[in-house]
């Protein structure tokens, strides 16, 4: 019956076309009900060439593939089609009596149908598919013999786990055809690039031959690592858990912290060959719309070819992305996410990123750590404060030796001065050369050390201890004192519970013994100077990078240096514009 | 995102611009300039200060006027466009001759004091580069980068302690030892000190509460003078009256009075870190020269500030050491001119208004 009543639709639109081929597309409106899709592109390809076949009449994107795909699809078809279009609708008949019986009637109706688009949905025949997924060994195709006829399903092996295939789409296939049928996603776009891109990002295809259908089962199921403790930011107290490179995971870590459905989750697809999945996480009745909007437009403008870690990202969409100071926050705990994610800052995940990028920050904030909110706010504001001081003092110590040692010598009481002397009287070199050194070769020990194997690693950590302490001032290469300075200065710079800012910090050491060396202390404090401007010029998402201090805003100062008893922390930070401002705090 | 907007200057922005383009190489020779009075100098910096808020006055005035200009373009509206101009060009100069006059005191002073072996080539260089990069950010970065030299410089008022300690407090009796031609050489001398809160009028458009300005350029200008009165107050204390007047910069001296276990000579801080207090002021003045331009040019452009750094380098390696002397003695007796200038646009835009309501 079914194929008697397509004859008769292919009978009458023959004879339209007869007619008039390109005023056809217009008016066919029957065929258009069933499938609606805008008819632009569809009478391109009719007046381009006679010849349309399944496959030439997907939207302009895909006629690439198409074009591929409709050359190799069964050579009966081509032939056929030309005489339909070239001659009379008799010779039509001709065509429908072709080939393979099954194949014929599900196929051959198409070249005659007046609306290609219609034909998109179903005829996308599972060769074109195979032929788009050639070299690629792990593209499994299985057939199932079921109820419903012959079924096929596609999909990479390497992105599926197998009992989970078994489970979720082998099973119910074979058990209950029709039932798998309906609760399958259905594929919208049915054109071959969806198809194609579900595929690639581990979804099963199910192809109903006798339907002509194509349904998804969503089966990403990649290898994963376990939930460890984060090993770049531990913390003594507190919880131990730690993003991994999983976005799913990493989601599931945050959305258990908060459990309300004002947590958004927005995904995107970024990255021009990588297709890397992000999402951004906002309270939605706490986030500034302007910052969302802001991080939104930035995303949207992002070409950039594949990401490989939320770093790229993030330097990508930062304010200033000549400067050396971090202006989004990175971190891998989910503690500190949801933390930050209740002040009302927005919070971006990437798949296969282990840390998460926190926006808009404030310079203060990459002293502080999740851990200062579960220590006793005795302890917070005393570690908070030699962190702080910590990162001016690491910038400044030594090259406040090189300038009071090279111009003002005067500035030390003469015991101490003489102490220093003595400890340098055998080193050659001025001392800008001196520590210049020393503290290149800290450098060089910290790289291998990070860079090695941890099973030689230790070995390093002796090396470098015997090298530099003693044999090196043995030598008369570098003076003791130095040794202390440069051994505190890199201790400090490692205090800071961000890494990216103790990467800063050592950076801009180097500024400043070059100051040094150059003019003295007039020469630090004019790189001090430029230090300051350049922070406060900064910003991060546009708020000023140097909040609170300036812009000041005194309830933020609460939560600075010192941290106040939680109850004194009323409001949400000012940098995070909230709508809310304040908040439960007793 | 800053720099876009036109109102930029909230009121703790305007409280700190004007405390620190004040504050500068005055402070360093406060007591020398003085010196005039002798013991009875101490309380000057509250003459200045009422003298100062007496001459806020009109500034404010005129500005509240014409809200949405600086002074150059009430010059232009008040004035006529050419004399306008002509006018603001002399401005311009007034600013770039401060500018060097101030920088090459300072880094005279370093290479006196701190750097003996350099000629203050390269520190001049470094210095203009920073006032450039400083000023790149508009007179908000200037601003907020006052608000931090105030808290990197601020604390170095306790370093008079020391002072105070070993100075002898009968000193500051009696008040008023001088006779009059002493003191109109001591307040003449003394004001250049003053100078920068004329700066006012060039950014007062920017200011968020043009109406409480006022309110707030007295809060800066009071908070001067404290440091100020804290200056003179121990200098008094502590030097004697001979010293006053051939110390050249007696503060200096006082730091080093300081005494501390492990550190000596922190003068040598101090005069460092006051290079802080010099980028505020040159700043403003670059700004100033920049805003200048900008009106005689009809074009905002950034280049502007490049044009007066050089200019202001030019101006410093000019050979005529004499003469430069003698132009960076006159050029703050024209500052106070500056001061006085209000005075006269308030008179000219009274006439015209004048003229203007007969008319209609």
């Amino acid at each position: 019956m079914k194929i008697w009543k397509r004859k008769k639709r292919i009978v009458v639109g023959s004879k339209e076309k007869s007619v008039s081929p390109e005023q056809t597309t217009s008016k066919e409106s029957d065929v258009e009900k069933e499938t609606a899709k805008n008819p632009s592109p569809e009478q391109t390809p009719l007046k381009k060439s006679n010849s349309e076949d399944a496959t030439s009449d997907k939207s302009n994107s895909e006629e690439a593939i198409a074009k591929k795909s409709s050359s190799e699809q069964t050579t009966s078809k081509k032939p056929s089609q030309k005489q339909i279009t070239s001659k009379e609708p008799s010779s039509e008949h001709t065509t429908l009596k072709l080939p393979s019986p099954k194949q014929a009637t599900l196929k051959l109706p198409s070249p005659t149908r007046k609306s290609p688009m219609r034909l998109t949905l179903k005829n996308i025949p599972l060769e074109s598919i195979k032929s788009e997924l050639t070299d690629i060994d792990d593209a499994i195709f299985k057939e199932f013999q079921t109820k419903q006829g012959l079924v096929t399903i596609v999909y990479f092996s390497s992105l599926i786990e197998s009992l989970l295939l078994h489970k979720t789409v082998v099973t119910p296939l074979v058990n209950d055809a029709e039932k798998a049928f309906e609760t399958f996603d259905n594929i919208e776009q049915r054109n071959m690039q969806v198809i194609l891109s579900s595929i690639s990002n581990g979804d099963t295809i199910l192809y109903y031959h006798e339907k002509q259908k194509f349904v998804k089962a969503k089966t990403y199921s990649p290898p994963q690592r376990a939930i460890t403790s984060s090993e770049n930011e531990s913390t003594v107290i507190g919880p131990q858990d730690a993003f991994t490179e999983s976005l799913a995971t990493n989601l599931s870590l945050i959305k258990r912290r908060i459990q309300q459905p004002g947590l958004k989750n927005k995904d995107q697809t970024i990255g021009k060959e990588t297709n890397t999945k992000i999402s951004v996480l906002y309270i939605d009745h706490i986030v500034n719309n302007e910052n969302l909007k802001l991080i939104n437009e930035r995303l949207d403008k992002l070409t950039y070819e594949g990401f490989f870690d939320i770093t790229i990202l993030k330097q990508l969409i930062e304010d200033n992305p000549y400067s050396v100071f971090p202006q989004f926050l990175l971190t891998s705990k989910p503690d500190a996410a949801v933390q930050f994610l209740l002040d009302g800052r927005i919070v971006i995940a990437m798949e296969n990123s282990q840390s998460v990028l926190v926006l808009p920050v404030s310079f203060f904030e990459m002293f502080t750590s999740t851990e200062d909110f579960y220590n006793r706010w005795t302890t917070t504001s005393l570690l908070r404060t030699i962190r702080f001081l910590g990162f001016f003092i690491t910038i400044m110590l030594t090259p406040l030796y090189i300038s009071v040692l090279s111009y003002h010598s005067g500035v030390l009481p003469f015991e101490l001065l003489i102490i220093i002397q003595e400890s340098r009287s055998k080193v050659p070199f001025p001392p800008v050369i001196e520590v210049l050194f020393i503290e290149l070769v800290i450098e060089v020990l910290r790289e291998a050390g990070s860079r090695m194997p941890t099973k030689i690693g230790q070995t390093i950590g002796i090396v470098g201890g015997i090298v530099i302490g003693t044999a090196a001032v043995e030598a008369g290469l570098v003076s003791n004192i130095l040794i202390v300075l440069v051994a505190i200065s890199a201790l400090l710079s490692f205090s800071l519970p961000n890494f990216l800012m103790s990467n800063a910090s050592r950076v801009i050491r180097y500024i400043f013994i070059l100051a040094a060396g150059l003019f003295g202390l007039l020469g630090q404090f004019i790189a001090f100077a430029w230090l300051f401007n350049h922070l406060l010029n900064l910003t991060s998402l546009g708020s000023p990078y140097m909040t609170p201090v300036i812009p000041r805003a005194w309830s933020d100062m609460y939560n600075s240096i010192i941290r106040f008893p939680l109850s004194f922390i009323k409001k949400r930070s000012r940098l995070s514009r909230s709508k809310q401002v304040k908040k439960a705090s007793k | 995102m800053d720099v876009k907007k036109k109102k930029v200057l909230n009121s703790y922005h305007v409280v700190f611009l004007v405390q620190n383009i004040m504050i500068g190489m005055g402070l360093l020779s406060l007591n020398h300039t003085l010196s005039a009075v002798g013991y009875g100098q101490w309380w000057f910096p509250l003459l200045f200060g009422v003298v100062a808020n007496i001459t806020l006055i009109p500034m404010i005035w005129i500005s509240l006027q014409y809200q949405d200009d600086d002074l150059f373009d009430i010059h232009e509206k008040l004035l006529g466009k050419w004399i306008g101009k002509l006018i603001n060009t002399l401005l311009i100069v007034y600013a770039v001759i401060i500018f060097a006059a101030v920088i090459q005191k300072y880094l005279d002073l370093i290479q006196v004091s701190v750097l003996s072996d350099r000629t203050i080539m390269g520190h001049l260089i470094i210095f203009l580069l920073l006032a450039i990069f400083i000023i790149k950010g508009g007179i908000k970065s200037l601003a907020r980068f006052c608000i931090l030299t105030f808290f990197v410089t601020g604390w170095m008022v306790y370093y008079l302690k020391w002072g105070i300690a070993d100075g002898e407090i009968t000193h500051l009796l009696p008040l008023f030892n001088f006779n009059k031609l002493e003191f109109f050489d001591a307040f003449k001398n003394g004001y250049t000190a003053m100078v920068g809160y004329e700066l006012i009028m060039v950014y007062f458009p920017y200011i968020i509460k043009p109406y409480k300005a006022f309110k707030h350029a007295t809060i800066g200008i009071w908070n001067t003078i404290f440091f100020y009165i804290s200056v003179t107050f121990v200098g008094t204390m502590y030097f004697s009256e001979w010293q006053l007047e051939h110390l050249l910069f007696p503060v200096l001296k006082l730091f080093q009075a300081v005494d501390l276990s492990f550190i000596e000579q922190i003068d040598t801080f101090a005069l460092t870190i006051w290079v802080f207090l010099m980028l505020t002021t040159v700043g403003g003045y670059l700004w100033m020269a920049k805003k200048g331009m900008d009106s005689v040019r009809n074009k905002n452009s950034q280049f502007h500030i490049y044009v007066a750094a050089v200019l202001v380098f030019i101006v410093i390696n000019l050979p005529f050491p004499m003469f430069l002397a003698k132009l960076y003695e006159t050029i703050f007796l024209i500052s106070f001119g500056v001061i006085l200038w209000p005075i006269l646009l308030i008179a000219i835009h009274s006439v015209r208004k004048m003229k203007k309501g007969v008319v209609r």
